[in-house]
């Protein structure tokens, strides 16, 4: 049995598995009988990945099959600073498993898409998770949170999702909510409109949010940068999703 | 042996052919594509669970209609004509004919439950197969399979009335064959019902909202049981159900006639007779409004089942002027009918406005459900409540209506009020076969989703099952004010039976003994409800309990690599029904005895009372209000308010639940409920006559 390395997202962590990627979103969204359980996001890491503050060789070795034979299912590396700490060229495949344990794996794509609104709503994924309106882009927001950062607050990597306005990015006060499942709307729309009116280019809407979100509001795709790169793992679109991945696309529209 | 034979022969006749014809519908069904190995294997867990709760349930019902069929054996042997005026005579052909009748009753209602449960079970994965076919095909499949219940339910009942008043010539005979049906009905009703909820809430509390798995998911160790409760609830015990008022609404009638025209020989027999005319030709009327419905181009099979209706109220309509005024019947009886027609339909819509996503109620209800559960369950206890009015509207006008034309065409207006419910329940044929059309597409969809069938067929089964909800809540309004017209036309052959034995019935509220008696009626519903939901929440919490247990014990069965123990679940809910359920249904039988018998026959009158006017509100409220939340969740599920996952969507899944109990175990059997309690006093009331303490 060969030994897998996850980057998991909710809760940060660095994870030797002998289990494969569906069967480590399984483990990890539904949990043993130690009853853990919930939405799980990670990248399947290079197994050949190493970094010199991250005991990873060790985690390999302790990573043996249990004495009835069955696989070893997670010995944790880290679950500190572990996302800025991992070259994103060994970041292989992303999973978004549902809390039934339903996987979607995507692939990374260094082409970022193309802009269409001029409001955004982004999830803050790791290593925080504040849920923020931008007039800026994916890319624009990336280099405001971690390149270039505008004010004293920045970070060393982030992992991020563009959310759907719908109708709230042309029109925050009149647009209609229909199925943005968000709470408190009343204070997105006037975060929204703050945007509109303030010359800011982000702002905060939720200081404590959980990270974990509606796979079903994801607007293109997940971001994942840091201060080299950035990079992209594109959700394929709604009917491309129910037609090749039913079990998934209906676990997250539920 | 009664006069005018043609029209009991003709009776006959139509039965047989209703029946022949749900037999060829079956046969037609059987012969379909029953789909891939995976789908049958489905199917059979299905079909599996709901023959070994039917098996359980009709062994329990089977020692019930023995011990109660001795009961009755023995009481009426007795000549009750003239008990308490001092001579007794001893008759056990009599005894014999009554009990024979009621076990005849208990067994044209459970075959007719049978019939209609075994097709529906066998037509899920055939509807669910036909549907990668086209929209139209899955339709037929489950709207014939639906058909064979509905055939099947009136054929029954038509042929054990005129058989057995072919052969007695006596309506309290026949009243014994209603007996028998209505206790089966509110056996299977109730029973199904708790089992329909059990694992329908338990399944959804931990399946969806614990673990947060979706509905028909395999992994679910409910979903079988789900799926088997829909067939329980829905099919036999709806069917019973309907069976029930049915056959109540024309032995009431029938009673009605032979009391009031006992004047006149000739006169007595046509309008003792004229309710099963009335059944005859609804059959007639079923069969050909069957064949009209089609989906066609529209692609629209709540349109199709719609037509189905208005098309064979229109035939009924037609054919039974033609046959009262060749029959030279008095006009009275065709307006008094026909308020019942027209005012059935009428209510039935009428639901269908207070718990369709199309109209206000729903949509407020959905609306306000992100200010939290609590704004949701007012608003739709709310709106339950409104919905009431017309309803009661509708009974009031049918009543007065059917009352004082009759009266006006110089016949009596107690007998119009029969007349009219037998008028509104003769399109039963046609009713019940939109009706359990519901449940079948419903498993078609589970079966579907388990199976893993193409998208497109997940697709059609969705579009079939939005209609078959839209049926079920017109069916539930429809039975609810058939309901209560019957219990009006049995309330009044209760008092004619009495006042034949010499005993003059004042029923006044300033009798206290009256008012304990409608005090005593009106709190018997609210129990009854109350006990039946209960024993969903009690039964639930034991599956809930089990299905943890799974998850927990065996990680497999989240994970997909295990199959779940569904035969755990299905037992628990068929135990947890059948147990639950003896207790209110003995409350059924043994109130309306006590009550007679210990406070007089005035007291039981002023008890029936009571119970109507509780048993249609709460039967109302419950139903509306259930299938509101119920269609409120599914708004908000389809994108609207937030859709799936939002803070209104969790308010309308409380709702929802909450509304599961309402509109699917105690609402509806609240019918069953207050005719039992009629049938009972209307049976014993000779007795009552003669013995009572006050």
């Amino acid at each position: 049995m060969s030994v897998h390395l996850y980057l998991s997202l909710i809760p940060e962590a660095l994870i030797a598995s002998m289990l494969t990627p569906e069967e480590f979103g399984v483990y990890y969204a539904c949990g043993s009988t130690k009853k853990s359980r919930g939405q799980a996001i990670f990248f399947e890491v290079d197994p050949a990945f190493r970094h010199p503050e991250l005991r990873v060789e060790e985690g390999i070795r302790r990573c043996v099959p249990h004495e009835d034979g069955t696989p070893k299912a997670s010995i944790y590396v880290s679950v500190y600073r572990v996302l800025e700490r991992v070259s994103l060229d060994a970041l292989q495949k992303l999973y978004l498993v549902t809390k039934d344990g339903r996987s979607l794996g995507l692939d990374p794509t260094a082409e970022l898409p193309e802009e269409t609104e001029k409001l955004h709503l982004y999830q803050e994924i790791a290593p925080v998770h504040p849920l923020v309106v931008s007039t800026l882009g994916p890319r624009e927001f990336y280099d405001l949170v971690v390149k270039n950062p505008t004010s004293l607050l920045s970070l060393p990597a982030v992992c991020f999702v563009e959310l759907r306005l719908d109708e709230l990015a042309r029109d925050p006060e009149r647009g209609t909510v229909r199925d943005l499942p968000y709470a408190n709307m009343d204070h997105l729309r006037d975060c929204l409109i703050d945007l509109k009116t303030k010359t800011v280019h982000a702002k905060m809407v939720d200081r404590v949010h959980p990270a974990a979100f509606p796979y079903r509001m994801i607007k293109s795709g997940i971001f994942v940068g840091n201060e080299k790169q950035i990079i992209y793992f594109s959700l394929p679109p709604p009917e491309e999703l129910r037609a090749r991945h039913y079990r998934w696309w209906r676990s997250v529209n539920m | 042996m009664p006069m005018f034979q043609p029209w009991i022969f003709l009776s006959l006749l139509a039965g047989v052919v209703s029946v022949g014809f749900a037999i060829g519908l079956y046969a037609w069904v059987i012969r379909q594509d029953a789909g891939s190995k995976r789908a049958q294997e489905v199917a059979s867990w299905i079909r599996e669970g709901a023959r070994s709760y039917l098996r359980r349930l009709y062994t329990a019902l089977t020692l019930v209609a023995v011990a109660l069929g001795i009961v009755i054996a023995v009481v009426f042997s007795f000549d009750i004509e003239h008990l308490g005026l001092g001579t007794l005579s001893f008759s056990p052909a009599r005894g014999m004919s009554m009990a024979l009748a009621f076990v005849a009753g208990a067994v044209c209602s459970a075959l007719a439950g049978y019939m209609g449960m075994t097709v529906a079970v066998a037509a899920n994965v055939r509807s669910a197969t036909a549907a990668n076919e086209s929209i139209n095909r899955a339709f037929s499949v489950a709207f014939y399979a639906g058909a064979v219940m509905g055939l099947a339910m009136v054929g029954l009942a038509v042929i054990g009335m005129s058989t057995i008043y072919l052969v007695t010539g006596d309506p309290e005979i026949v009243l014994g064959f209603s007996f028998g049906a209505s206790s089966l009905a509110l056996l299977a009703k109730a029973g199904g019902g708790i089992y329909t909820k059990t694992a329908d809430i338990a399944a959804d509390l931990v399946g969806k909202v614990e673990i947060g798995i979706p509905e028909d998911d395999p992994r679910n160790p409910a979903v079988i049981a789900d799926n088997v409760g829909d067939n329980v609830g829905d099919v036999a015990g709806m069917g019973a159900d309907i069976f029930d008022s049915y056959v109540a609404s024309a032995v009431a009638a029938m009673l009605l006639g032979a009391a009031l025209f006992a004047g006149d020989k000739l006169l007595q027999a046509r309008y003792t007779l004229f309710p099963l005319v009335l059944c005859t030709l609804g059959i007639v009327a079923s069969l050909i409004g069957i064949q009209f419905v089609r989906v066609g181009k529209s692609g629209k099979p709540g349109r199709a089942l719609n037509s189905g209706t208005i098309i064979t109220c229109v035939i009924f309509a037609v054919l039974m002027t033609a046959v009262v005024l060749l029959g030279r019947y008095n006009l009275g009886v065709l307006w008094a009918a026909a308020a019942g027609l027209v005012t059935g339909v009428v209510i039935g819509f009428t639901s269908d406005y207070y718990t369709s996503s199309d109209f206000r109620p729903v949509l407020e209800t959905a609306r306000v459900s992100g200010s939290g559960a609590a704004i949701t369950i007012i608003t739709g206890y709310s709106y339950g409540l409104i919905s009431i009015v017309p309803s009661v509207l509708g009974i009031v006008v049918a009543t007065l209506l059917s009352y004082f034309l009759a009266e006006r065409a110089g016949i009596s207006g107690i007998y119009g009020v029969g007349i009219s419910a037998v008028g509104m329940l003769s399109v039963s044929g046609m009713i019940v076969s939109a009706d359990a059309y519901g449940p079948i597409v419903d498993n078609a969809r589970g079966i579907a989703e388990m199976a893993g069938m193409p998208e497109q067929v997940i697709d059609a089964t969705d579009v079939l099952d939005a209609a078959g909800n839209t049926a079920k809540a017109i069916t539930k309004g429809f039975a609810i004010s058939a309901a209560a017209l019957t219990v009006l036309a049995l309330f009044a052959a209760y008092a004619q039976v009495v006042e034949a034995r010499g005993v003059q019935l004042v029923i006044s509220l300033r009798q206290p003994i009256v008012i304990a008696g409608v005090l005593l009626g009106a709190v018997t519903p609210p129990l009854f409800s109350a006990l039946t939901m209960l024993a969903v929440t009690h039964n639930a919490f034991d599956m809930i309990e089990e299905i943890r247990r799974q998850f927990r014990e065996r990680p497999g069965v989240l994970a997909g690599t295990e199959m779940p123990d569904y035969a755990a679940c299905v037992g628990l809910a068929a135990r947890g029904a059948l147990t639950s359920l003896v207790f209110p249904a003995l409350l059924a039988i043994v109130l309306p005895l006590l009550v007679g018998f210990i406070l007089g026959p005035e007291a039981l009158g002023g008890f029936l009372g009571g119970s109507i006017f509780t048993g249609v509100i709460f039967a109302l409220l419950m139903s509306n209000a259930g299938g509101l939340w119920d269609n409120a969740k599914k708004f908000i599920e389809s994108g609207e308010f937030g859709g799936p996952g939002s803070e209104a969507h969790k308010a309308s899944v409380v709702g929802d639940t909450v509304g599961d109990p309402f509109k699917d175990t105690a609402g509806p059997s609240l019918n069953t409920l207050i005719t039992v309690m009629s049938l009972v006093s209307s049976l014993f009331a000779p007795v009552i006559a003669a013995f009572h303490l006050f």
